[in-house]
């Protein structure tokens, strides 16, 4: 198995008496895209400015590339590339002159990436016109090719995907897949748009008051949340009895039209047909049957509410 | 790395272009002036070159170019805090240290082009313009000016980029450093009434030896107590740079 291109050891970061991220522990893997949740004020963009080099841990270490940052920061961050908060430039230089200047800082023969990283977020045609011209959508853009600069095996990026419209979004995230998938790269980001980053990521990681609630795969923390079925019929109150006589039933509530909300302990196929089997054998006329999960935004309202640390596997701290 | 980073102060048209364009302006107006002067009464004005041209040019630059120094080195030192730049350059994995030399060079470098042209204009036109065999100027004379001009521009950029470091915020470090450089220097000059021995190292003073303007102190002394002066904002501008967080 790979080692972890990101690993922190128990992270705590204070301002003044105030603890921003408080005993932290976590690693990410090569090749996996992570989303990083926390509602506002969590401590998610401190921790990624530590990851960062931009900002000191107050205990804790933490590893980039298997480098401790800040010690050895300029060999962890040597293939690294990453947005914050948003992305800055100089406003009064062109798009491509910018990314020369990022170019030059970063060497290597990250000079020779700057006409392909603006080509690979469709900023070509654009990349001689001044940055205070470009909207904010073509910022961010412009930041993600400033991230390739450095043909980066490790892009992170706080909240990637503001300021840009419904179509920018799917692009970006298409994009975000294909650095993972096509290109093997790993991406940290960090997002409060949940419907994508549930599209986006392999992995969760939750953040609340600077601690760490939850770190496991997408995949997890949604089979993790409750399910059922929403079953419209002729006759609820039959419907009811008949299900609940099934036995496999934890819950069921009355909803508007007929419909019944059937909260099930094991969520497969074989309950759905014989909730659905029983309700046609005693004459209930069933309208539609319909399988509905938590989203990652029900869970991740859930786990933040304090409701839940999870099922899945718990974060370490 | 420098070259990118005077690319980033030369592209700031405001005070670089402006600054640029008012010292080539003002040694423009000196050559007008005098050529005015010449016109209207030819008797009391000969020369149109030579020695008259170079005072003016000298008078211009030093003066206009310590305010545009000021400017560009002030902006330089805050502009990535300010505009939020410099995370980004952190993020490129480069050394503090390094990104702060590469600022420093490059603000010179960015004075002496801000500089070049009023210079060049009026030292020209000091030396090849008709003038007087009593009015003509030598190479050393030539060179005093340029020697003048680029001495004040060059520390008092430094010094106000260390400002701008400090300040992270562009208002502020202009602000600050035209405090400095109008209202604070001049003040320094009445320590040597207090005691002329440490009045020989305040930061007029020891401008005017190495200028040739004040023959008092050495010049080794002077050279060091300029030193101390450049070196105290410039360090105090890179312990911010090390330890601030973006």
């Amino acid at each position: 198995m790979s080692d972890p291109i990101i690993s922190l050891d128990r992270v705590s970061k204070h301002f003044g008496a105030k603890a921003a991220v408080s005993d932290v522990t976590f690693e990410v893997m090569p090749g996996r895209c992570i989303g990083w949740l926390g509602p506002n004020g969590s401590g998610k963009t401190t921790l990624i400015r530590c990851m960062l080099g931009l900002a000191r841990v107050s205990s804790g270490t933490i590893h980039v590339r298997g480098h401790e940052i800040p010690k050895d920061v300029h060999q962890a961050l040597t293939r690294v590339g990453g947005i914050v908060e948003e992305p800055r430039f100089y406003p009064y230089l062109s798009g491509k002159r910018n990314l020369e200047v990022w170019a030059s800082y970063t060497g290597g023969e990250a000079r020779t990436r700057v006409d392909w990283a603006l080509g690979r977020v469709g900023l070509s045609d654009r990349a001689g016109s001044p940055v205070k011209q470009y909207s904010q959508g073509m910022r961010q853009r412009l930041g993600v090719a400033r991230s390739l600069l450095a043909d980066p095996e490790l892009l992170i990026l706080d909240e990637p995907s503001n300021g840009l419209d419904p179509a920018g979004i799917a692009e970006f995230r298409d994009m975000i897949r294909s650095f993972v998938e096509q290109e093997g790269r790993t991406v940290f980001i960090s997002s409060h748009l949940l419907d994508e980053v549930q599209k986006m990521a392999d992995d969760i990681a939750i953040v609340q008051a600077g601690k760490l609630v939850l770190h496991g795969s997408v995949q997890e923390l949604v089979a993790g949340g409750r399910q059922t079925l929403r079953i419209r019929v002729d006759a609820p109150d039959r419907a009811e009895a008949t299900v609940r006589a099934l036995g496999i039933v934890t819950a069921v509530t009355h909803g508007e039209h007929g419909n019944l909300e059937v909260s099930l302990g094991r969520m497969d196929d074989e309950s759905s047909i014989a909730i659905t089997r029983a309700l046609v054998e005693a004459g209930v006329g069933v309208v539609e049957v319909v399988r509905q999960s938590e989203s990652l935004e029900d869970r991740f309202l859930e786990i933040t509410a304090g409701s839940t640390a999870g099922e899945m596997g718990e974060a370490s701290s | 790395m420098i070259g990118a980073t005077l690319r980033t102060i030369t592209g700031r048209k405001g005070t670089f272009v402006g600054g640029t364009a008012v010292l080539f302006g003002a040694t423009v107006l000196v050559l007008v002036f005098v050529i005015v002067l010449h016109v209207l009464r030819p008797g009391r004005n000969p020369s149109l070159g030579g020695q008259n041209m170079l005072d003016g040019t000298a008078g211009a630059v030093v003066l206009l170019g310590v305010v545009v120094a000021v400017l560009i080195g002030s902006l330089a030192g805050s502009y990535d805090a300010a505009q939020g730049t410099m995370r980004y350059l952190v993020m490129t994995g480069s050394r503090r240290g390094r990104i702060y030399a590469a600022r420093t060079v490059a603000l010179l470098l960015a004075v002496l082009l801000a500089l070049a042209p009023a210079l060049l204009l009026g030292c020209v036109t000091a030396v090849l313009l008709p003038h007087r065999a009593l009015d003509a100027v030598e190479a050393g004379e030539v060179a005093d000016v340029v020697w003048t001009s680029v001495l004040f521009a060059t520390v008092f950029a430094l010094i106000s980029m260390g400002i701008g470091t400090v300040m992270r915020s562009n208002g502020p470090a202009i602000a600050i450093s035209l405090v400095f450089f109008l209202g604070f220097t001049p003040l320094l000059l009445l320590v040597d009434r207090a005691s002329p021995t440490l009045g020989d190292l305040m930061l007029p003073d020891v401008l005017d030896r190495l200028t040739g303007a004040d023959t008092g102190q050495s010049i080794p002394v002077s050279a060091v107590g300029l030193g101390v002066w450049v070196g105290v904002f410039w360090a105090a501008g890179r312990l911010r740079v090390q330890r601030d967080e973006y």
